[in-house]
Protein backbone atom coordinates (compact mmCIF):
# COMPACT_ATOMS: atom_id res chain seq x y z
CA UNK A 1 0.00 0.00 0.00
CA UNK A 2 1.02 3.52 -0.48
CA UNK A 3 -0.95 6.94 -1.27
CA UNK A 4 -3.92 6.79 -3.84
CA UNK A 5 -2.20 8.53 -6.34
CA UNK A 6 1.35 7.98 -8.51
CA UNK A 7 4.20 9.37 -7.22
CA UNK A 8 7.32 8.79 -9.00
CA UNK A 9 10.02 11.06 -6.88
CA UNK A 10 10.17 12.46 -3.83
CA UNK A 11 12.21 15.47 -3.18
CA UNK A 12 14.09 17.37 -0.66
CA UNK A 13 15.76 20.34 -1.71
CA UNK A 14 18.01 22.12 0.53
CA UNK A 15 17.42 25.37 -0.29
CA UNK A 16 13.79 27.71 -1.72
CA UNK A 17 15.81 28.23 -4.37
CA UNK A 18 16.17 24.51 -5.28
CA UNK A 19 12.47 24.17 -4.29
CA UNK A 20 11.77 26.85 -6.80
CA UNK A 21 14.16 24.99 -9.48
CA UNK A 22 12.70 21.64 -9.04
CA UNK A 23 8.78 22.78 -9.01
CA UNK A 24 9.86 24.93 -12.23
CA UNK A 25 11.66 21.73 -13.89
CA UNK A 26 8.39 19.46 -13.38
CA UNK A 27 5.36 22.40 -13.42
CA UNK A 28 2.53 20.41 -14.11
CA UNK A 29 3.32 17.37 -12.30
CA UNK A 30 5.13 18.98 -9.42
CA UNK A 31 3.22 19.66 -5.93
CA UNK A 32 4.61 20.89 -2.50
CA UNK A 33 4.24 19.18 0.21
CA UNK A 34 5.21 19.91 3.86
CA UNK A 35 3.11 18.44 6.61
CA UNK A 36 0.79 16.30 3.99
CA UNK A 37 -2.40 16.16 5.95
CA UNK A 38 -4.51 17.63 3.07
CA UNK A 39 -2.49 16.11 0.08
CA UNK A 40 -1.77 12.68 1.35
CA UNK A 41 -5.61 11.46 1.76
CA UNK A 42 -6.81 13.03 -1.58
CA UNK A 43 -7.80 9.77 -4.05
CA UNK A 44 -7.12 9.33 -7.80
CA UNK A 45 -10.04 11.28 -10.17
CA UNK A 46 -9.25 14.91 -8.12
CA UNK A 47 -8.25 16.50 -11.10
CA UNK A 48 -5.53 18.77 -8.93
CA UNK A 49 -3.86 15.12 -7.93
CA UNK A 50 -4.03 13.12 -10.81
CA UNK A 51 -0.99 15.42 -12.93
CA UNK A 52 1.03 14.98 -9.57
CA UNK A 53 4.16 12.70 -9.85
CA UNK A 54 6.80 14.73 -7.61
CA UNK A 55 6.41 15.37 -4.36
CA UNK A 56 8.95 18.78 -3.23
CA UNK A 57 9.36 18.25 0.34
CA UNK A 58 9.46 22.28 1.78
CA UNK A 59 9.07 20.82 5.51
CA UNK A 60 12.66 20.95 6.21
CA UNK A 61 13.77 24.63 4.50
CA UNK A 62 13.32 26.32 8.30
CA UNK A 63 10.18 27.74 7.75
CA UNK A 64 8.62 26.93 10.64
CA UNK A 65 9.06 30.08 12.79
CA UNK A 66 7.26 32.90 14.76
CA UNK A 67 9.21 36.41 14.91
CA UNK A 68 7.58 39.65 15.87
CA UNK A 69 9.63 42.31 13.79
CA UNK A 70 8.68 46.20 14.43
CA UNK A 71 5.92 46.75 11.97
CA UNK A 72 4.65 42.99 11.59
CA UNK A 73 4.54 39.45 13.19
CA UNK A 74 5.93 37.16 10.50
CA UNK A 75 4.65 33.10 10.81
CA UNK A 76 6.89 30.94 8.97
CA UNK A 77 4.52 28.87 5.94
CA UNK A 78 5.80 25.23 7.51
CA UNK A 79 4.83 26.41 11.42
CA UNK A 80 2.53 24.02 12.31
CA UNK A 81 -1.05 24.75 13.49
CA UNK A 82 -0.70 23.56 16.93
CA UNK A 83 2.91 25.79 17.74
CA UNK A 84 0.98 28.74 16.58
CA UNK A 85 -2.00 28.18 18.27
CA UNK A 86 -0.14 27.45 21.62
CA UNK A 87 2.13 30.69 20.81
CA UNK A 88 1.91 33.37 23.40
CA UNK A 89 2.06 35.66 20.69
CA UNK A 90 -1.42 35.07 19.71
CA UNK A 91 -3.21 34.21 23.12
CA UNK A 92 -4.14 37.73 23.92
CA UNK A 93 -5.39 40.21 21.81
CA UNK A 94 -5.17 42.06 19.19
CA UNK A 95 -4.91 38.38 17.38
CA UNK A 96 -6.85 36.53 19.55
CA UNK A 97 -8.79 35.11 16.62
CA UNK A 98 -5.59 33.34 15.61
CA UNK A 99 -5.44 31.19 18.45
CA UNK A 100 -9.31 30.22 18.72
CA UNK A 101 -8.79 29.55 14.65
CA UNK A 102 -6.13 27.32 15.49
CA UNK A 103 -7.50 25.37 18.88
CA UNK A 104 -11.06 24.72 15.95
CA UNK A 105 -9.15 23.33 13.14
CA UNK A 106 -9.40 19.66 13.09
CA UNK A 107 -7.65 17.94 16.13
CA UNK A 108 -4.59 18.21 18.27
CA UNK A 109 -3.09 15.02 16.70
CA UNK A 110 -3.64 16.24 12.77
CA UNK A 111 -2.73 19.88 14.01
CA UNK A 112 1.17 18.68 15.53
CA UNK A 113 1.56 17.76 11.66
CA UNK A 114 -0.58 20.16 9.34
CA UNK A 115 0.87 23.77 8.26
CA UNK A 116 -0.59 27.28 8.67
CA UNK A 117 0.79 27.84 5.17
CA UNK A 118 -0.92 24.50 3.57
CA UNK A 119 -3.99 25.53 5.57
CA UNK A 120 -3.98 28.42 3.25
CA UNK A 121 -2.96 26.90 -0.12
CA UNK A 122 -5.16 24.47 0.03
CA UNK A 123 -7.62 27.57 -0.21
CA UNK A 124 -10.54 25.35 1.04
CA UNK A 125 -13.62 27.87 1.28
CA UNK A 126 -14.14 26.71 5.16
CA UNK A 127 -10.46 26.77 5.52
CA UNK A 128 -10.08 27.86 9.38
CA UNK A 129 -6.96 29.76 9.48
CA UNK A 130 -7.69 32.33 6.30
CA UNK A 131 -10.78 34.30 8.21
CA UNK A 132 -8.68 35.37 11.24
CA UNK A 133 -6.13 36.43 8.46
CA UNK A 134 -8.18 38.29 6.31
CA UNK A 135 -9.30 40.06 8.97
CA UNK A 136 -5.73 41.03 9.92
CA UNK A 137 -5.20 41.89 6.87
CA UNK A 138 -2.06 39.67 6.65
CA UNK A 139 -0.01 39.59 3.31
CA UNK A 140 1.50 36.62 2.11
CA UNK A 141 5.13 36.55 0.77
CA UNK A 142 5.59 33.53 -2.05
CA UNK A 143 8.70 32.38 -3.66
CA UNK A 144 9.03 32.33 -7.55
CA UNK A 145 11.53 32.04 -10.30
CA UNK A 146 11.70 35.83 -10.34
CA UNK A 147 12.19 36.29 -6.47
CA UNK A 148 10.04 37.13 -3.98
CA UNK A 149 6.28 38.63 -4.11
CA UNK A 150 4.06 40.05 -1.37
CA UNK A 151 0.21 39.03 -1.73
CA UNK A 152 -2.28 40.72 -0.02
CA UNK A 153 -4.14 37.77 1.41
CA UNK A 154 -7.73 39.30 0.24
CA UNK A 155 -6.16 38.61 -3.60
CA UNK A 156 -4.64 34.81 -2.42
CA UNK A 157 -8.07 33.19 -2.51
CA UNK A 158 -9.14 32.59 -6.21
CA UNK A 159 -11.55 29.55 -6.14
CA UNK A 160 -12.46 26.45 -4.34
CA UNK A 161 -8.49 24.73 -3.84
CA UNK A 162 -7.58 27.49 -6.65
CA UNK A 163 -5.42 30.56 -5.16
CA UNK A 164 -2.92 32.81 -6.66
CA UNK A 165 -0.04 30.88 -6.41
CA UNK A 166 1.63 29.93 -9.65
CA UNK A 167 2.53 26.53 -10.43
CA UNK A 168 6.48 27.12 -9.60
CA UNK A 169 6.37 29.40 -6.37
CA UNK A 170 6.47 28.57 -2.96
CA UNK A 171 4.52 30.17 0.13
CA UNK A 172 7.62 31.31 2.58
CA UNK A 173 6.20 33.67 5.43
CA UNK A 174 2.81 35.10 6.69
CA UNK A 175 2.88 38.54 8.05
CA UNK A 176 0.79 40.17 9.93
CA UNK A 177 0.56 43.89 10.86
CA UNK A 178 1.07 44.90 14.60
CA UNK A 179 -2.00 46.22 15.14
CA UNK A 180 -3.30 48.24 17.91
CA UNK A 181 -4.15 47.04 21.01
CA UNK A 182 -7.66 48.74 21.26
CA UNK A 183 -8.65 45.67 18.24
CA UNK A 184 -10.35 42.97 19.39
CA UNK A 185 -10.74 39.75 17.14
CA UNK A 186 -12.50 36.75 17.13
CA UNK A 187 -13.15 33.77 15.66
CA UNK A 188 -16.41 31.16 15.97
CA UNK A 189 -16.52 27.67 14.04
CA UNK A 190 -20.11 26.11 13.53
CA UNK A 191 -19.96 22.18 12.69
CA UNK A 192 -21.79 19.46 13.11
CA UNK A 193 -20.22 17.90 16.39
CA UNK A 194 -18.82 20.70 18.30
CA UNK A 195 -15.35 18.39 19.64
CA UNK A 196 -14.97 15.96 16.40
CA UNK A 197 -13.01 16.58 13.33
CA UNK A 198 -15.18 17.80 10.76
CA UNK A 199 -15.07 20.35 8.29
CA UNK A 200 -17.04 23.76 8.92
CA UNK A 201 -20.81 24.91 8.38
CA UNK A 202 -19.95 28.46 8.56
CA UNK A 203 -16.86 30.20 9.97
CA UNK A 204 -16.22 33.59 10.78
CA UNK A 205 -13.38 35.87 12.10
CA UNK A 206 -14.34 39.40 13.16
CA UNK A 207 -12.22 42.43 14.38
CA UNK A 208 -12.89 45.25 15.85
CA UNK A 209 -10.99 48.42 16.79
CA UNK A 210 -12.57 50.63 18.95
CA UNK A 211 -12.49 53.74 21.42
CA UNK A 212 -15.10 54.72 24.27
CA UNK A 213 -17.88 51.87 22.32
CA UNK A 214 -16.92 54.59 19.15
CA UNK A 215 -16.42 51.70 16.65
CA UNK A 216 -13.03 53.17 14.42
CA UNK A 217 -12.78 49.92 12.08
CA UNK A 218 -14.18 46.43 11.83
CA UNK A 219 -13.48 43.71 10.23
CA UNK A 220 -15.44 40.71 9.16
CA UNK A 221 -14.36 37.79 7.46
CA UNK A 222 -16.80 34.55 6.18
CA UNK A 223 -16.29 30.70 5.29
CA UNK A 224 -17.83 28.11 4.28
CA UNK A 225 -20.48 30.56 2.06
CA UNK A 226 -18.97 31.52 -0.81
CA UNK A 227 -16.14 29.59 -3.42
CA UNK A 228 -13.71 31.69 -1.04
CA UNK A 229 -13.31 33.12 2.52
CA UNK A 230 -14.14 37.01 1.59
CA UNK A 231 -14.56 39.85 3.90
CA UNK A 232 -18.32 41.23 4.26
CA UNK A 233 -17.31 45.05 3.12
CA UNK A 234 -21.23 45.99 2.89
CA UNK A 235 -21.48 44.90 6.77
CA UNK A 236 -18.04 45.96 7.93
CA UNK A 237 -19.07 49.73 6.32
CA UNK A 238 -21.57 49.60 8.64
CA UNK A 239 -20.00 49.76 12.20
CA UNK A 240 -17.12 51.56 10.73
CA UNK A 241 -17.79 55.17 12.47
CA UNK A 242 -21.07 53.91 13.99
CA UNK A 243 -21.27 54.15 18.04
CA UNK A 244 -21.77 50.19 18.61
CA UNK A 245 -25.07 48.92 20.02
CA UNK A 246 -26.80 45.82 20.06
CA UNK A 247 -29.09 47.12 17.55
CA UNK A 248 -25.98 48.13 14.61
CA UNK A 249 -24.21 44.90 15.58
CA UNK A 250 -27.36 42.73 14.70
CA UNK A 251 -27.91 44.82 11.83
CA UNK A 252 -24.21 44.43 10.64
CA UNK A 253 -24.71 40.50 11.64
CA UNK A 254 -27.88 40.84 9.24
CA UNK A 255 -26.18 42.30 6.06
CA UNK A 256 -23.03 40.13 6.66
CA UNK A 257 -25.65 37.06 6.28
CA UNK A 258 -26.98 38.85 3.22
CA UNK A 259 -23.54 39.01 1.59
CA UNK A 260 -23.24 35.13 2.03
CA UNK A 261 -23.43 33.21 -1.51
CA UNK A 262 -24.26 29.31 0.45
CA UNK A 263 -24.46 26.43 -1.64
CA UNK A 264 -26.76 23.18 -0.10
CA UNK A 265 -24.13 20.41 0.43
CA UNK A 266 -23.95 17.11 3.02
CA UNK A 267 -23.44 19.52 5.92
CA UNK A 268 -25.86 22.24 5.53
CA UNK A 269 -28.49 23.80 3.66
CA UNK A 270 -27.74 26.94 1.83
CA UNK A 271 -31.14 28.82 3.93
CA UNK A 272 -29.50 27.18 6.85
CA UNK A 273 -26.00 28.69 6.34
CA UNK A 274 -27.58 32.16 5.93
CA UNK A 275 -29.02 32.08 8.79
CA UNK A 276 -26.24 30.99 10.90
CA UNK A 277 -24.22 33.25 9.45
CA UNK A 278 -26.01 36.10 10.89
CA UNK A 279 -25.84 34.39 14.52
CA UNK A 280 -22.28 33.59 14.25
CA UNK A 281 -20.83 37.43 13.14
CA UNK A 282 -23.04 38.90 15.94
CA UNK A 283 -21.48 36.54 18.52
CA UNK A 284 -18.28 37.30 17.19
CA UNK A 285 -18.64 40.80 17.00
CA UNK A 286 -20.02 41.11 20.54
CA UNK A 287 -16.61 38.57 21.63
CA UNK A 288 -14.25 41.25 19.55
CA UNK A 289 -15.92 44.22 21.51
CA UNK A 290 -15.23 42.05 24.74
CA UNK A 291 -11.83 41.72 23.94
CA UNK A 292 -10.78 45.44 23.10
CA UNK A 293 -12.22 46.29 26.86
CA UNK A 294 -14.76 47.96 25.90
CA UNK B 1 10.01 4.77 -9.52
CA UNK B 2 12.89 6.28 -7.67
CA UNK B 3 13.43 5.05 -4.44
CA UNK B 4 14.16 7.33 -1.16
CA UNK B 5 16.91 6.35 1.52
CA UNK B 6 15.88 6.78 4.61
CA UNK B 7 16.77 6.24 8.19
CA UNK B 8 14.55 5.82 11.23
CA UNK B 9 14.83 5.05 14.79
CA UNK B 10 11.70 2.30 15.74
CA UNK B 11 11.26 1.30 19.32
CA UNK B 12 14.85 2.15 20.00
CA UNK B 13 16.18 0.66 16.73
CA UNK B 14 17.80 1.92 13.85
CA UNK B 15 16.38 1.02 10.26
CA UNK B 16 17.73 2.43 6.91
CA UNK B 17 15.32 1.46 4.30
CA UNK B 18 14.47 2.20 0.74
CA UNK B 19 10.95 2.97 0.31
CA UNK B 20 8.99 3.71 -2.13
CA UNK B 21 8.33 7.70 -2.91
CA UNK B 22 4.40 7.27 -2.39
CA UNK B 23 4.82 5.01 0.95
CA UNK B 24 3.45 6.28 4.25
CA UNK B 25 4.80 5.40 7.53
CA UNK B 26 2.54 3.24 8.29
CA UNK B 27 2.61 1.31 5.55
CA UNK B 28 6.36 1.05 6.49
CA UNK B 29 6.20 0.38 10.09
CA UNK B 30 3.50 -3.17 8.90
CA UNK B 31 4.91 -3.89 6.05
CA UNK B 32 8.64 -3.81 6.31
CA UNK B 33 9.30 -3.68 9.80
CA UNK B 34 6.11 -5.90 10.99
CA UNK B 35 4.74 -3.93 13.82
CA UNK B 36 1.26 -4.81 12.59
CA UNK B 37 -0.05 -3.31 16.44
CA UNK B 38 -0.38 0.12 14.57
CA UNK B 39 -3.80 0.20 12.66
CA UNK B 40 -5.33 1.72 9.69
CA UNK B 41 -8.47 2.58 9.26
CA UNK B 42 -9.63 4.74 7.26
CA UNK B 43 -6.15 5.94 5.66
CA UNK B 44 -7.48 9.62 5.60
CA UNK B 45 -6.87 11.03 9.00
CA UNK B 46 -10.42 10.87 10.19
CA UNK B 47 -10.08 7.98 12.72
CA UNK B 48 -7.16 7.90 14.45
CA UNK B 49 -6.41 4.77 14.61
CA UNK B 50 -2.51 5.00 12.99
CA UNK B 51 -1.39 7.34 15.68
CA UNK B 52 1.92 6.91 16.57
CA UNK B 53 4.74 8.68 18.57
CA UNK B 54 6.97 11.07 15.97
CA UNK B 55 9.66 12.47 18.05
CA UNK B 56 7.10 12.55 21.18
CA UNK B 57 4.31 14.41 19.25
CA UNK B 58 1.23 11.96 18.53
CA UNK B 59 0.64 11.97 14.82
CA UNK B 60 -1.01 9.91 12.08
CA UNK B 61 0.91 7.77 10.58
CA UNK B 62 -1.07 7.62 7.49
CA UNK B 63 -0.40 11.02 6.75
CA UNK B 64 2.96 11.07 7.13
CA UNK B 65 5.31 9.77 4.14
CA UNK B 66 7.87 7.33 5.23
CA UNK B 67 10.58 9.33 3.13
CA UNK B 68 9.20 12.66 5.32
CA UNK B 69 10.41 10.50 9.01
CA UNK B 70 14.05 10.30 7.71
CA UNK B 71 15.92 11.04 10.73
CA UNK B 72 13.08 10.70 13.01
CA UNK B 73 12.30 8.76 16.58
CA UNK B 74 9.60 6.73 16.30
CA UNK B 75 7.49 5.04 19.09
CA UNK B 76 4.40 2.60 18.46
CA UNK B 77 2.96 0.43 20.44
CA UNK B 78 5.00 -2.14 20.53
CA UNK B 79 7.65 -0.03 22.05
CA UNK B 80 5.62 1.56 24.62
CA UNK B 81 6.28 -1.50 26.91
CA UNK B 82 9.85 -1.50 29.02
CA UNK B 83 10.92 -5.09 30.52
CA UNK B 84 8.60 -7.42 31.28
CA UNK B 85 5.68 -5.61 32.34
CA UNK B 86 3.13 -3.90 31.07
CA UNK B 87 3.13 -0.07 30.36
CA UNK B 88 1.09 1.73 33.02
CA UNK B 89 -1.08 2.88 30.14
CA UNK B 90 -1.80 -0.77 29.21
CA UNK B 91 -2.32 -1.63 32.45
CA UNK B 92 -4.93 0.89 33.11
CA UNK B 93 -7.11 0.19 29.93
CA UNK B 94 -7.10 -3.39 30.89
CA UNK B 95 -7.92 -2.66 34.38
CA UNK B 96 -10.09 -0.32 33.18
CA UNK B 97 -11.98 -2.49 30.98
CA UNK B 98 -11.39 0.28 28.31
CA UNK B 99 -12.01 -1.66 25.01
CA UNK B 100 -13.97 -4.50 23.08
CA UNK B 101 -12.66 -4.98 19.45
CA UNK B 102 -9.26 -3.25 20.67
CA UNK B 103 -9.07 -1.72 16.74
CA UNK B 104 -8.65 1.81 17.92
CA UNK B 105 -6.76 1.03 21.25
CA UNK B 106 -3.29 1.57 20.20
CA UNK B 107 -4.27 4.58 18.67
CA UNK B 108 -5.81 5.74 21.63
CA UNK B 109 -2.59 4.67 23.39
CA UNK B 110 -0.19 6.25 21.50
CA UNK B 111 -1.98 9.67 21.78
CA UNK B 112 -2.78 9.30 25.05
CA UNK B 113 1.18 8.52 25.46
CA UNK B 114 2.48 11.76 23.79
CA UNK B 115 -0.22 13.93 25.92
CA UNK B 116 0.88 12.18 29.47
CA UNK B 117 4.52 13.12 28.65
CA UNK B 118 3.80 16.50 27.44
CA UNK B 119 1.04 17.34 30.26
CA UNK B 120 1.86 15.14 33.37
CA UNK B 121 -1.63 15.62 34.88
CA UNK B 122 -4.14 16.15 32.64
CA UNK B 123 -8.07 16.91 33.55
CA UNK B 124 -11.04 14.98 32.12
CA UNK B 125 -11.61 17.58 29.27
CA UNK B 126 -8.08 17.97 28.21
CA UNK B 127 -8.14 13.98 27.87
CA UNK B 128 -11.61 14.37 25.99
CA UNK B 129 -10.42 16.82 23.88
CA UNK B 130 -7.13 14.35 22.74
CA UNK B 131 -9.24 11.62 22.46
CA UNK B 132 -11.17 13.42 19.48
CA UNK B 133 -9.10 12.34 16.95
CA UNK B 134 -9.48 8.51 17.87
CA UNK B 135 -13.05 6.97 16.61
CA UNK B 136 -13.98 4.04 19.22
CA UNK B 137 -17.12 2.04 17.45
CA UNK B 138 -17.91 -0.09 20.00
CA UNK B 139 -17.45 0.89 23.50
CA UNK B 140 -17.18 4.42 23.54
CA UNK B 141 -14.83 6.99 25.70
CA UNK B 142 -15.94 6.59 29.24
CA UNK B 143 -13.88 4.22 30.04
CA UNK B 144 -10.51 5.13 27.75
CA UNK B 145 -11.13 8.69 29.51
CA UNK B 146 -11.45 6.87 33.17
CA UNK B 147 -8.01 4.72 32.08
CA UNK B 148 -5.85 7.68 30.58
CA UNK B 149 -7.20 9.78 34.28
CA UNK B 150 -5.21 6.33 36.01
CA UNK B 151 -2.56 5.76 33.93
CA UNK B 152 -1.38 9.77 34.41
CA UNK B 153 -1.95 9.60 37.93
CA UNK B 154 0.52 5.95 37.99
CA UNK B 155 2.94 7.44 35.61
CA UNK B 156 3.00 10.56 38.39
CA UNK B 157 3.64 8.11 41.09
CA UNK B 158 6.16 6.00 39.45
CA UNK B 159 8.46 9.26 38.74
CA UNK B 160 8.17 10.39 42.00
CA UNK B 161 8.58 6.68 43.69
Amino acid sequence: MSVNFQVEEYHRPQSVGQAVDILSRFANSAGVIAGGTDILPLRPGVQKIDTIHHLVDISKLGLDYLKKETDHICIGAATSINTMGASPLFLSNPYGALSDAAGAHSTATIRNRATVGGNLCTASPCGDLALPLLVLDAILVAAGPEGERYIPIESFFRGANFSALNKEEVLLEIRIPLCSQKTGTSFLKLRRHQTAIDMAVVNVATSLTCKKKRCEAAGIALGAVAPIPFRAKKAESMLAGAKLSKEIIQKAAVTAAEEARPIDDVRATSAYRKKMVAVLVRRSLENSMRRCGQ
Amino acid sequence: MKKVEIKIQVNGKWYELAVDPGDRLIDVLRDRLDLTGTKEGCGEGECGACTVNLDGQAVLSCLILAAQADGCTILTIEGLQRGPELHPLQKAFVAESALQCGYCTPGMIMAANALIRKEPEPDEETIRKHLSNNLCRCSGYARPVKAVFKAAKDMKEDINA
